[in-house]
Protein backbone atom coordinates (compact mmCIF):
# COMPACT_ATOMS: atom_id res chain seq x y z
CA UNK A 1 0.00 0.00 0.00
CA UNK A 2 1.16 3.46 -0.83
CA UNK A 3 2.26 5.33 2.30
CA UNK A 4 2.58 9.15 2.46
CA UNK A 5 3.69 11.49 5.17
CA UNK A 6 1.60 14.62 5.54
CA UNK A 7 1.89 17.42 8.11
CA UNK A 8 -0.53 19.79 9.77
CA UNK A 9 0.93 23.22 10.30
CA UNK A 10 -0.27 26.59 11.49
CA UNK A 11 -0.40 29.00 14.38
CA UNK A 12 -1.14 27.70 17.87
CA UNK A 13 -4.77 27.17 18.82
CA UNK A 14 -6.13 26.97 15.27
CA UNK A 15 -7.42 23.42 15.77
CA UNK A 16 -4.81 21.19 14.10
CA UNK A 17 -5.03 18.47 16.75
CA UNK A 18 -8.84 18.70 16.76
CA UNK A 19 -8.87 18.20 12.99
CA UNK A 20 -6.70 15.09 13.30
CA UNK A 21 -8.86 13.74 16.14
CA UNK A 22 -11.98 14.37 14.07
CA UNK A 23 -10.43 12.72 10.99
CA UNK A 24 -8.77 9.76 12.67
CA UNK A 25 -11.05 9.06 15.65
CA UNK A 26 -14.22 11.01 14.59
CA UNK A 27 -14.31 12.73 17.97
CA UNK A 28 -14.15 16.33 19.13
CA UNK A 29 -13.55 17.97 22.48
CA UNK A 30 -14.18 21.64 23.28
CA UNK A 31 -11.30 21.60 25.74
CA UNK A 32 -8.22 23.20 24.28
CA UNK A 33 -5.09 21.11 24.92
CA UNK A 34 -1.93 22.55 23.49
CA UNK A 35 0.44 20.38 21.49
CA UNK A 36 4.12 20.21 22.37
CA UNK A 37 6.45 18.60 19.86
CA UNK A 38 4.94 16.14 17.41
CA UNK A 39 2.26 13.50 17.45
CA UNK A 40 1.97 10.98 14.67
CA UNK A 41 -1.21 9.23 13.58
CA UNK A 42 -1.97 6.91 10.75
CA UNK A 43 -5.12 6.55 8.72
CA UNK A 44 -5.96 4.68 5.56
CA UNK A 45 -7.52 6.93 2.94
CA UNK A 46 -9.22 5.77 -0.19
CA UNK A 47 -8.26 7.53 -3.37
CA UNK A 48 -10.31 6.32 -6.28
CA UNK A 49 -9.95 2.56 -6.20
CA UNK A 50 -6.65 2.71 -4.36
CA UNK A 51 -5.88 2.89 -0.69
CA UNK A 52 -3.24 5.16 0.75
CA UNK A 53 -1.78 5.11 4.26
CA UNK A 54 -1.51 8.67 5.50
CA UNK A 55 1.14 9.19 8.16
CA UNK A 56 -0.14 12.38 9.76
CA UNK A 57 2.30 14.59 11.62
CA UNK A 58 0.49 16.93 13.99
CA UNK A 59 3.18 19.53 14.67
CA UNK A 60 3.09 22.03 17.55
CA UNK A 61 1.73 25.40 16.45
CA UNK A 62 3.79 28.43 15.79
CA UNK A 63 3.75 31.22 18.34
CA UNK A 64 5.55 34.50 18.91
CA UNK A 65 8.54 32.68 20.45
CA UNK A 66 8.82 29.39 18.58
CA UNK A 67 8.64 29.04 14.82
CA UNK A 68 7.51 25.82 13.20
CA UNK A 69 10.48 23.51 12.53
CA UNK A 70 10.36 23.31 8.78
CA UNK A 71 12.91 20.45 8.91
CA UNK A 72 10.11 18.24 10.31
CA UNK A 73 8.52 18.45 6.89
CA UNK A 74 11.39 16.53 5.31
CA UNK A 75 9.96 13.63 3.41
CA UNK A 76 6.39 14.99 3.61
CA UNK A 77 4.42 14.53 0.40
CA UNK A 78 2.12 17.40 1.29
CA UNK A 79 0.65 19.38 4.13
CA UNK A 80 -2.47 21.01 5.48
CA UNK A 81 -1.98 24.64 6.42
CA UNK A 82 -4.51 25.51 9.11
CA UNK A 83 -5.84 28.95 10.08
CA UNK A 84 -8.55 29.92 12.56
CA UNK A 85 -11.35 31.75 10.77
CA UNK A 86 -12.05 33.82 13.87
CA UNK A 87 -8.42 35.02 14.16
CA UNK A 88 -7.25 36.77 10.97
CA UNK A 89 -3.67 36.91 12.22
CA UNK A 90 -3.47 33.11 12.00
CA UNK A 91 -3.90 33.32 8.23
CA UNK A 92 -0.86 35.58 8.10
CA UNK A 93 1.07 33.07 10.24
CA UNK A 94 0.03 30.38 7.74
CA UNK A 95 1.25 32.54 4.87
CA UNK A 96 4.56 33.04 6.62
CA UNK A 97 4.99 29.29 7.26
CA UNK A 98 4.12 28.50 3.66
CA UNK A 99 6.73 30.89 2.29
CA UNK A 100 9.41 29.42 4.60
CA UNK A 101 8.56 25.89 3.50
CA UNK A 102 8.80 26.90 -0.14
CA UNK A 103 12.13 28.60 0.51
CA UNK A 104 13.70 25.76 2.52
CA UNK A 105 12.15 22.61 1.07
CA UNK A 106 10.71 23.73 -2.23
CA UNK A 107 7.18 23.71 -3.63
CA UNK A 108 5.15 21.09 -1.78
CA UNK A 109 1.46 20.33 -2.34
CA UNK A 110 -0.79 21.83 0.35
CA UNK A 111 -4.33 22.81 1.11
CA UNK A 112 -5.21 25.74 3.37
CA UNK A 113 -7.96 25.05 5.90
CA UNK A 114 -10.03 27.86 7.38
CA UNK A 115 -11.08 26.07 10.53
CA UNK A 116 -13.80 26.80 13.12
CA UNK A 117 -16.31 27.44 10.35
CA UNK A 118 -19.09 26.73 12.85
CA UNK A 119 -18.32 30.04 14.59
CA UNK A 120 -20.16 32.03 11.95
CA UNK A 121 -20.80 35.10 14.11
CA UNK A 122 -17.14 35.39 15.10
CA UNK A 123 -15.81 34.84 11.57
CA UNK A 124 -13.20 37.52 10.93
CA UNK A 125 -11.13 36.50 7.92
CA UNK A 126 -11.59 38.94 5.08
CA UNK A 127 -12.78 37.48 1.80
CA UNK A 128 -10.47 39.73 -0.20
CA UNK A 129 -7.42 38.34 1.63
CA UNK A 130 -8.56 34.80 0.85
CA UNK A 131 -9.11 35.78 -2.79
CA UNK A 132 -5.66 37.33 -2.91
CA UNK A 133 -4.06 34.09 -1.68
CA UNK A 134 -6.20 32.07 -4.08
CA UNK A 135 -4.72 34.30 -6.78
CA UNK A 136 -1.31 33.07 -5.61
CA UNK A 137 -2.41 29.46 -6.15
CA UNK A 138 -3.71 28.60 -2.70
CA UNK A 139 -6.56 26.14 -2.46
CA UNK A 140 -8.90 26.83 0.52
CA UNK A 141 -11.35 24.59 2.37
CA UNK A 142 -13.62 25.66 5.20
CA UNK A 143 -13.62 23.15 8.02
CA UNK A 144 -15.12 22.65 11.42
CA UNK A 145 -13.48 20.07 13.64
CA UNK A 146 -16.47 20.58 15.93
CA UNK A 147 -19.17 19.63 13.44
CA UNK A 148 -16.92 17.63 11.13
CA UNK A 149 -17.87 19.77 8.16
CA UNK A 150 -15.19 19.73 5.47
CA UNK A 151 -12.71 17.64 7.49
CA UNK A 152 -12.90 14.27 5.73
CA UNK A 153 -13.17 16.08 2.40
CA UNK A 154 -10.02 18.13 3.05
CA UNK A 155 -7.86 15.11 3.92
CA UNK A 156 -9.34 13.22 0.96
CA UNK A 157 -8.57 16.12 -1.36
CA UNK A 158 -4.97 16.27 -0.19
CA UNK A 159 -4.65 12.49 -0.59
CA UNK A 160 -6.00 12.79 -4.12
CA UNK A 161 -3.52 15.56 -4.81
CA UNK A 162 -0.66 13.33 -3.63
CA UNK A 163 -1.71 10.37 -5.73
CA UNK A 164 -1.35 12.26 -9.00
CA UNK B 1 33.60 17.20 23.91
CA UNK B 2 34.20 16.33 27.50
CA UNK B 3 37.61 14.78 27.94
CA UNK B 4 36.62 12.31 30.61
CA UNK B 5 38.15 9.01 31.66
CA UNK B 6 36.34 6.04 30.14
CA UNK B 7 34.97 4.88 33.53
CA UNK B 8 33.29 8.26 34.06
CA UNK B 9 31.89 8.56 30.58
CA UNK B 10 30.65 4.97 30.85
CA UNK B 11 29.03 5.85 34.12
CA UNK B 12 27.37 8.88 32.56
CA UNK B 13 26.09 6.73 29.75
CA UNK B 14 24.63 4.25 32.22
CA UNK B 15 22.97 7.13 34.07
CA UNK B 16 21.40 8.47 30.90
CA UNK B 17 20.41 5.00 29.82
CA UNK B 18 18.66 4.42 33.16
CA UNK B 19 16.98 7.83 33.40
CA UNK B 20 15.99 8.27 29.77
CA UNK B 21 14.91 4.73 28.96
CA UNK B 22 17.19 4.72 25.98
CA UNK B 23 16.32 2.55 23.01
CA UNK B 24 17.86 2.51 19.57
CA UNK B 25 17.13 1.23 16.13
CA UNK B 26 19.60 0.50 13.40
CA UNK B 27 18.64 0.80 9.74
CA UNK B 28 20.77 -0.24 6.84
CA UNK B 29 21.33 1.52 3.52
CA UNK B 30 18.38 -0.39 2.03
CA UNK B 31 16.21 1.28 4.70
CA UNK B 32 15.55 -2.07 6.34
CA UNK B 33 15.43 -2.44 10.10
CA UNK B 34 18.37 -4.55 11.14
CA UNK B 35 18.59 -4.05 14.86
CA UNK B 36 16.43 -2.76 17.76
CA UNK B 37 17.90 -2.54 21.25
CA UNK B 38 16.99 -1.10 24.64
CA UNK B 39 13.68 -0.11 26.22
CA UNK B 40 11.59 -0.70 23.10
CA UNK B 41 8.44 -1.71 24.98
CA UNK B 42 8.66 1.55 26.91
CA UNK B 43 7.85 3.31 23.64
CA UNK B 44 5.46 0.70 22.28
CA UNK B 45 8.01 -0.51 19.77
CA UNK B 46 8.43 -4.07 20.97
CA UNK B 47 7.89 -6.97 18.62
CA UNK B 48 9.59 -5.34 15.65
CA UNK B 49 10.62 -7.63 12.82
CA UNK B 50 14.02 -7.30 11.21
CA UNK B 51 14.84 -7.33 7.55
CA UNK B 52 11.85 -5.43 6.21
CA UNK B 53 11.41 -1.72 5.38
CA UNK B 54 11.77 0.19 8.64
CA UNK B 55 9.10 2.78 7.75
CA UNK B 56 6.46 0.05 7.35
CA UNK B 57 6.72 -0.76 11.05
CA UNK B 58 7.76 2.60 12.42
CA UNK B 59 5.56 5.33 10.83
CA UNK B 60 7.70 8.20 12.12
CA UNK B 61 10.42 7.12 9.71
CA UNK B 62 8.20 7.57 6.67
CA UNK B 63 9.83 10.01 4.26
CA UNK B 64 12.84 10.66 6.52
CA UNK B 65 15.10 8.06 4.98
CA UNK B 66 17.67 8.43 3.60
CA UNK B 67 18.57 11.04 6.15
CA UNK B 68 19.02 14.53 4.65
CA UNK B 69 21.02 15.83 7.58
CA UNK B 70 22.91 14.23 10.47
CA UNK B 71 22.66 14.49 13.33
CA UNK B 72 18.94 15.25 13.24
CA UNK B 73 16.64 15.68 16.22
CA UNK B 74 12.89 15.55 16.57
CA UNK B 75 11.92 16.91 19.95
CA UNK B 76 9.08 15.64 22.09
CA UNK B 77 7.52 13.09 19.80
CA UNK B 78 4.59 11.23 21.28
CA UNK B 79 5.24 7.52 20.85
CA UNK B 80 2.70 4.70 20.40
CA UNK B 81 2.92 3.85 24.14
CA UNK B 82 2.01 7.42 25.07
CA UNK B 83 5.52 8.15 26.34
CA UNK B 84 7.25 11.13 24.81
CA UNK B 85 10.71 10.87 23.36
CA UNK B 86 13.36 13.04 21.82
CA UNK B 87 14.27 11.15 18.67
CA UNK B 88 17.92 11.49 17.64
CA UNK B 89 19.07 10.43 14.21
CA UNK B 90 22.71 9.70 13.35
CA UNK B 91 23.96 8.36 10.06
CA UNK B 92 27.05 7.34 8.25
CA UNK B 93 27.30 6.18 4.68
CA UNK B 94 25.65 2.83 5.26
CA UNK B 95 23.73 2.97 8.52
CA UNK B 96 21.19 5.11 10.32
CA UNK B 97 20.90 4.98 14.07
CA UNK B 98 17.70 6.18 15.70
CA UNK B 99 17.99 6.86 19.42
CA UNK B 100 14.96 7.36 21.63
CA UNK B 101 15.35 9.25 24.92
CA UNK B 102 12.37 9.59 27.22
CA UNK B 103 11.46 13.23 27.92
CA UNK B 104 7.91 12.66 29.17
CA UNK B 105 8.45 14.57 32.42
CA UNK B 106 9.93 17.61 30.66
CA UNK B 107 7.18 17.36 28.06
CA UNK B 108 4.45 17.49 30.72
CA UNK B 109 6.11 20.44 32.40
CA UNK B 110 6.52 22.30 29.09
CA UNK B 111 2.95 21.50 28.12
CA UNK B 112 1.57 22.99 31.34
CA UNK B 113 3.56 26.21 30.89
CA UNK B 114 2.66 26.43 27.21
CA UNK B 115 -1.00 25.70 27.94
CA UNK B 116 -1.17 28.55 30.43
CA UNK B 117 0.66 30.88 28.09
CA UNK B 118 -1.56 30.06 25.09
CA UNK B 119 -4.73 30.29 27.17
CA UNK B 120 -3.67 33.76 28.29
CA UNK B 121 -2.70 34.79 24.77
CA UNK B 122 -5.96 33.52 23.30
CA UNK B 123 -7.89 35.34 26.00
CA UNK B 124 -6.05 38.59 25.44
CA UNK B 125 -6.48 38.24 21.65
CA UNK B 126 -10.19 37.67 22.17
CA UNK B 127 -10.36 40.64 24.50
CA UNK B 128 -8.59 42.80 21.91
CA UNK B 129 -11.04 41.65 19.22
CA UNK B 130 -14.02 42.38 21.48
CA UNK B 131 -12.64 45.81 22.31
CA UNK B 132 -12.15 46.49 18.59
CA UNK B 133 -15.72 45.32 17.91
CA UNK B 134 -17.00 47.53 20.73
CA UNK B 135 -15.07 50.50 19.39
CA UNK B 136 -16.43 49.87 15.89
CA UNK B 137 -19.96 49.56 17.28
CA UNK B 138 -19.43 52.71 19.28
CA UNK B 139 -18.26 54.59 16.20
CA UNK B 140 -21.27 53.32 14.29
CA UNK B 141 -23.55 54.40 17.13
CA UNK B 142 -21.93 57.83 17.24
CA UNK B 143 -22.41 58.19 13.49
CA UNK B 144 -26.03 57.04 13.73
CA UNK B 145 -26.57 59.42 16.63
CA UNK B 146 -25.14 62.29 14.61
CA UNK B 147 -27.43 61.41 11.70
CA UNK B 148 -30.37 61.18 14.09
CA UNK B 149 -29.53 64.59 15.55
CA UNK B 150 -29.39 66.08 12.06
CA UNK B 151 -32.64 64.38 11.13
CA UNK B 152 -34.30 65.59 14.32
CA UNK B 153 -33.04 69.11 13.68
CA UNK B 154 -34.56 68.97 10.19
CA UNK B 155 -37.78 67.61 11.66
CA UNK B 156 -37.86 70.32 14.33
CA UNK B 157 -37.32 72.94 11.66
CA UNK B 158 -40.13 71.49 9.59
CA UNK B 159 -42.36 71.33 12.68
CA UNK B 160 -41.61 74.99 13.38
CA UNK B 161 -42.57 75.83 9.80
CA UNK B 162 -45.80 73.87 10.23
CA UNK B 163 -46.52 75.60 13.54
CA UNK B 164 -45.93 78.97 11.87
CA UNK B 165 -48.44 77.96 9.22
CA UNK B 166 -51.01 76.85 11.83
CA UNK B 167 -50.62 80.23 13.56
CA UNK B 168 -50.66 82.10 10.26
CA UNK B 169 -54.15 80.85 9.39
CA UNK B 170 -55.54 82.03 12.75
CA UNK B 171 -57.48 85.29 12.44
CA UNK B 172 -56.04 88.46 13.95
CA UNK B 173 -57.78 89.92 17.01
CA UNK B 174 -60.32 92.58 16.06
CA UNK B 175 -61.73 95.62 17.83
CA UNK B 176 -64.63 96.79 15.63
CA UNK B 177 -67.57 96.63 15.74
CA UNK B 178 -66.85 94.55 18.84
CA UNK B 179 -63.73 93.16 20.39
CA UNK B 180 -62.53 89.67 19.56
CA UNK B 181 -59.33 88.42 21.21
CA UNK B 182 -57.77 85.03 21.90
CA UNK B 183 -54.96 83.06 23.50
CA UNK B 184 -53.54 79.98 21.79
CA UNK B 185 -50.88 77.81 23.50
CA UNK B 186 -50.37 74.39 21.90
CA UNK B 187 -49.06 71.76 24.34
CA UNK B 188 -46.58 70.52 21.74
CA UNK B 189 -45.21 72.43 18.80
CA UNK B 190 -48.18 71.19 16.81
CA UNK B 191 -51.55 70.85 18.51
CA UNK B 192 -55.04 69.72 17.61
CA UNK B 193 -56.75 73.02 18.42
CA UNK B 194 -57.76 75.64 15.89
CA UNK B 195 -60.35 78.37 15.69
CA UNK B 196 -61.67 81.13 13.48
CA UNK B 197 -64.30 83.80 13.04
CA UNK B 198 -65.53 85.70 10.04
CA UNK B 199 -68.51 87.59 8.67
CA UNK B 200 -70.83 85.26 6.77
CA UNK B 201 -72.65 88.36 5.52
CA UNK B 202 -73.23 91.90 6.84
CA UNK B 203 -75.40 90.67 9.68
CA UNK B 204 -74.05 87.29 10.65
CA UNK B 205 -70.72 86.79 12.40
CA UNK B 206 -69.55 83.18 12.64
CA UNK B 207 -67.23 81.99 15.42
CA UNK B 208 -65.93 78.45 15.78
CA UNK B 209 -63.40 76.39 17.68
CA UNK B 210 -62.10 72.97 16.71
CA UNK B 211 -60.32 70.47 18.97
CA UNK B 212 -59.04 67.37 17.13
CA UNK B 213 -58.22 64.46 19.45
CA UNK B 214 -54.51 64.03 20.14
CA UNK B 215 -51.56 66.24 19.28
CA UNK B 216 -48.84 66.34 16.67
CA UNK B 217 -48.70 66.47 12.91
CA UNK B 218 -51.81 64.37 12.19
CA UNK B 219 -54.05 66.32 14.56
CA UNK B 220 -52.64 69.65 13.36
CA UNK B 221 -53.22 68.78 9.69
CA UNK B 222 -56.84 67.84 10.39
CA UNK B 223 -57.61 70.86 12.57
CA UNK B 224 -56.16 73.20 9.93
CA UNK B 225 -58.20 71.42 7.24
CA UNK B 226 -61.43 71.70 9.25
CA UNK B 227 -60.65 75.34 10.08
CA UNK B 228 -60.02 76.13 6.42
CA UNK B 229 -63.27 74.38 5.44
CA UNK B 230 -65.24 76.57 7.84
CA UNK B 231 -63.30 79.74 6.97
CA UNK B 232 -63.84 79.25 3.25
CA UNK B 233 -67.41 77.98 3.79
CA UNK B 234 -66.54 74.96 1.67
CA UNK B 235 -69.43 72.72 2.67
CA UNK B 236 -71.78 72.42 -0.30
CA UNK B 237 -75.44 72.80 0.63
CA UNK B 238 -74.78 74.15 4.12
CA UNK B 239 -76.03 77.58 5.10
CA UNK B 240 -73.28 79.03 7.24
CA UNK B 241 -75.80 81.15 9.10
CA UNK B 242 -77.25 77.93 10.57
CA UNK B 243 -74.90 76.17 12.99
CA UNK B 244 -76.73 72.82 13.00
CA UNK B 245 -76.47 72.56 9.21
CA UNK B 246 -72.79 73.45 9.30
CA UNK B 247 -71.93 70.78 11.88
CA UNK B 248 -73.96 68.12 10.08
CA UNK B 249 -72.20 68.90 6.79
CA UNK B 250 -68.84 69.00 8.55
CA UNK B 251 -69.55 65.59 10.12
CA UNK B 252 -70.32 64.22 6.68
CA UNK B 253 -67.13 65.69 5.18
CA UNK B 254 -64.74 64.45 7.88
CA UNK B 255 -65.56 60.81 8.80
CA UNK B 256 -62.79 59.50 11.05
CA UNK B 257 -62.21 56.37 8.95
CA UNK B 258 -61.02 58.60 6.10
CA UNK B 259 -59.03 60.94 8.36
CA UNK B 260 -56.52 58.82 10.20
CA UNK B 261 -59.08 57.62 12.78
CA UNK B 262 -59.14 61.15 14.17
CA UNK B 263 -62.30 62.80 15.38
CA UNK B 264 -62.87 66.30 16.71
CA UNK B 265 -65.08 68.43 18.88
CA UNK B 266 -66.35 71.64 17.29
CA UNK B 267 -68.37 74.53 18.58
CA UNK B 268 -69.93 76.77 15.93
CA UNK B 269 -71.96 79.91 16.69
CA UNK B 270 -73.45 82.74 14.65
CA UNK B 271 -73.84 86.13 16.30
CA UNK B 272 -76.16 88.83 14.93
CA UNK B 273 -75.04 92.17 16.40
CA UNK B 274 -78.21 93.98 15.41
CA UNK B 275 -80.52 91.70 17.39
CA UNK B 276 -77.97 90.42 19.93
CA UNK B 277 -78.94 86.86 19.00
CA UNK B 278 -76.41 84.07 19.27
CA UNK B 279 -77.38 80.80 17.56
CA UNK B 280 -75.05 77.91 18.19
CA UNK B 281 -74.58 74.18 18.02
CA UNK B 282 -71.95 71.88 19.49
CA UNK B 283 -70.28 68.68 18.36
CA UNK B 284 -69.15 67.28 21.70
CA UNK B 285 -67.41 70.52 22.58
CA UNK B 286 -67.18 72.12 26.05
CA UNK B 287 -69.94 74.64 26.67
CA UNK B 288 -68.88 78.26 26.15
CA UNK B 289 -69.31 80.70 29.02
CA UNK B 290 -71.09 84.02 28.88
CA UNK B 291 -70.13 86.57 31.51
CA UNK B 292 -72.64 89.39 31.87
CA UNK B 293 -71.81 92.70 33.49
CA UNK B 294 -68.91 95.15 33.20
CA UNK B 295 -65.51 93.46 33.23
CA UNK B 296 -64.30 95.38 36.26
CA UNK B 297 -67.48 94.88 38.25
CA UNK B 298 -68.06 92.49 41.12
CA UNK B 299 -71.62 92.01 39.86
CA UNK B 300 -70.59 89.83 36.93
CA UNK B 301 -72.53 86.64 36.38
CA UNK B 302 -71.13 83.67 34.48
CA UNK B 303 -73.27 81.01 32.83
CA UNK B 304 -72.51 78.12 30.51
CA UNK B 305 -74.25 77.78 27.15
CA UNK B 306 -75.11 74.12 27.50
CA UNK B 307 -75.85 72.11 24.37
CA UNK B 308 -75.28 68.56 23.19
CA UNK B 309 -74.22 66.89 19.96
CA UNK B 310 -71.92 64.04 18.84
CA UNK B 311 -68.28 64.64 17.93
CA UNK B 312 -67.40 65.26 14.29
CA UNK B 313 -66.36 62.14 12.41
CA UNK B 314 -67.72 59.40 14.63
CA UNK B 315 -71.35 58.89 13.52
CA UNK B 316 -72.04 59.29 9.78
CA UNK B 317 -75.70 60.21 10.22
CA UNK B 318 -75.32 62.55 13.19
CA UNK B 319 -77.81 65.38 13.57
CA UNK B 320 -77.23 68.54 15.58
CA UNK B 321 -79.56 70.71 17.63
CA UNK B 322 -79.38 74.44 17.38
CA UNK B 323 -79.73 76.63 20.51
CA UNK B 324 -80.15 80.34 20.81
CA UNK B 325 -79.55 83.06 23.41
CA UNK B 326 -79.40 86.85 23.62
CA UNK B 327 -76.10 88.62 24.26
CA UNK B 328 -76.59 92.14 25.67
CA UNK B 329 -73.72 94.52 26.31
CA UNK B 330 -71.87 94.58 28.60
CA UNK B 331 -71.11 90.90 28.21
CA UNK B 332 -68.29 88.60 27.10
CA UNK B 333 -68.61 85.29 25.33
CA UNK B 334 -65.74 82.83 25.94
CA UNK B 335 -65.32 79.87 23.61
CA UNK B 336 -62.53 77.50 24.59
CA UNK B 337 -61.11 73.99 24.34
CA UNK B 338 -61.07 71.55 27.28
CA UNK B 339 -57.34 72.17 27.67
CA UNK B 340 -58.25 75.53 29.13
CA UNK B 341 -59.67 74.07 32.32
CA UNK B 342 -59.06 70.28 32.43
CA UNK B 343 -55.70 70.74 34.07
CA UNK B 344 -54.13 68.42 36.59
CA UNK B 345 -52.89 70.14 39.70
CA UNK B 346 -49.72 69.04 41.46
CA UNK B 347 -51.85 67.51 44.27
CA UNK B 348 -53.46 65.16 41.73
CA UNK B 349 -56.83 66.95 41.56
CA UNK B 350 -58.24 68.38 38.33
CA UNK B 351 -59.51 71.85 37.57
CA UNK B 352 -63.18 71.89 36.57
CA UNK B 353 -65.38 74.05 34.35
CA UNK B 354 -66.71 75.64 37.56
CA UNK B 355 -63.20 76.84 38.38
CA UNK B 356 -62.97 78.51 34.98
CA UNK B 357 -66.38 80.11 35.50
CA UNK B 358 -65.28 81.36 38.91
CA UNK B 359 -62.10 82.84 37.44
CA UNK B 360 -64.05 84.59 34.68
CA UNK B 361 -66.68 86.04 37.00
CA UNK B 362 -64.14 87.64 39.33
CA UNK B 363 -63.75 91.41 38.92
CA UNK B 364 -60.72 92.49 36.92
CA UNK B 365 -58.06 94.71 38.37
CA UNK B 366 -56.90 97.79 36.48
CA UNK B 367 -54.94 96.86 33.36
CA UNK B 368 -55.73 93.16 33.80
CA UNK B 369 -56.71 90.93 30.88
CA UNK B 370 -59.37 88.29 31.38
CA UNK B 371 -57.63 85.96 28.90
CA UNK B 372 -54.23 86.35 30.56
CA UNK B 373 -55.81 85.71 33.93
CA UNK B 374 -57.31 82.44 32.67
CA UNK B 375 -53.93 81.41 31.17
CA UNK B 376 -52.15 82.32 34.42
CA UNK B 377 -54.66 80.29 36.42
CA UNK B 378 -54.06 77.29 34.17
CA UNK B 379 -50.28 77.60 34.45
CA UNK B 380 -50.42 78.09 38.21
CA UNK B 381 -52.59 74.99 38.60
CA UNK B 382 -50.33 72.94 36.32
CA UNK B 383 -47.01 74.01 37.76
CA UNK B 384 -43.73 74.19 35.84
CA UNK B 385 -43.44 72.85 32.29
CA UNK B 386 -45.67 72.87 29.24
CA UNK B 387 -49.39 72.33 29.66
CA UNK B 388 -50.57 68.76 29.01
CA UNK B 389 -53.20 69.81 26.46
CA UNK B 390 -53.67 72.64 23.97
CA UNK B 391 -54.90 75.82 25.60
CA UNK B 392 -57.22 77.83 23.36
CA UNK B 393 -59.71 80.48 24.37
CA UNK B 394 -61.50 83.07 22.23
CA UNK B 395 -63.36 86.05 23.66
CA UNK B 396 -66.03 88.25 22.09
CA UNK B 397 -66.60 91.35 24.19
CA UNK B 398 -69.79 93.32 23.66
Amino acid sequence: MLQKKICLLGAFGVGKTSLVRRYVDTIFSDTYLTTVGVKIDKKIATVGSEQMALIIWDIAGEDAVAAVRVSYLRGAAGYLLVADGTRPETLETAASIQSRITAEIGATPFIALLNKADLVEDWAIADDRVQQLEGEGWRFCRTSAKTGNGVEESFAELAALLSR
Amino acid sequence: MLDLPARISDSLLLLIEAQRAVAHLVIDDAQNLVQAVGHLAHYGLDGLAFGGPAADQIPLLEGLLPLAETPFLIRSMEMPSGRVADVHFFADERTVWVLLLDVTAEYEEARLVQQKSYDMTLLSQREARLIAQLEAANQELTRAHRELDASQARLRSEMRDAERYVRAVLPAPMSQPFVVDWRFVPSTELGGDSFGYHWVDDEHFAIYLIDVCGHGVGSALLTVAVGNTLRSEALPGADFRHPAQVLAALNEAYPMERHGELFSTVWYGVYQPRSGSLRYATAGHPSPIVVSGPAGSSECEARALDAKGPCIGITPTARYQEAQCELRSPARLFVFSDGTYEIGRSDGSMMQLADLMATLSQPLGPGQSELDRVLDAARTAHGPGALEDDFTIVKIAL
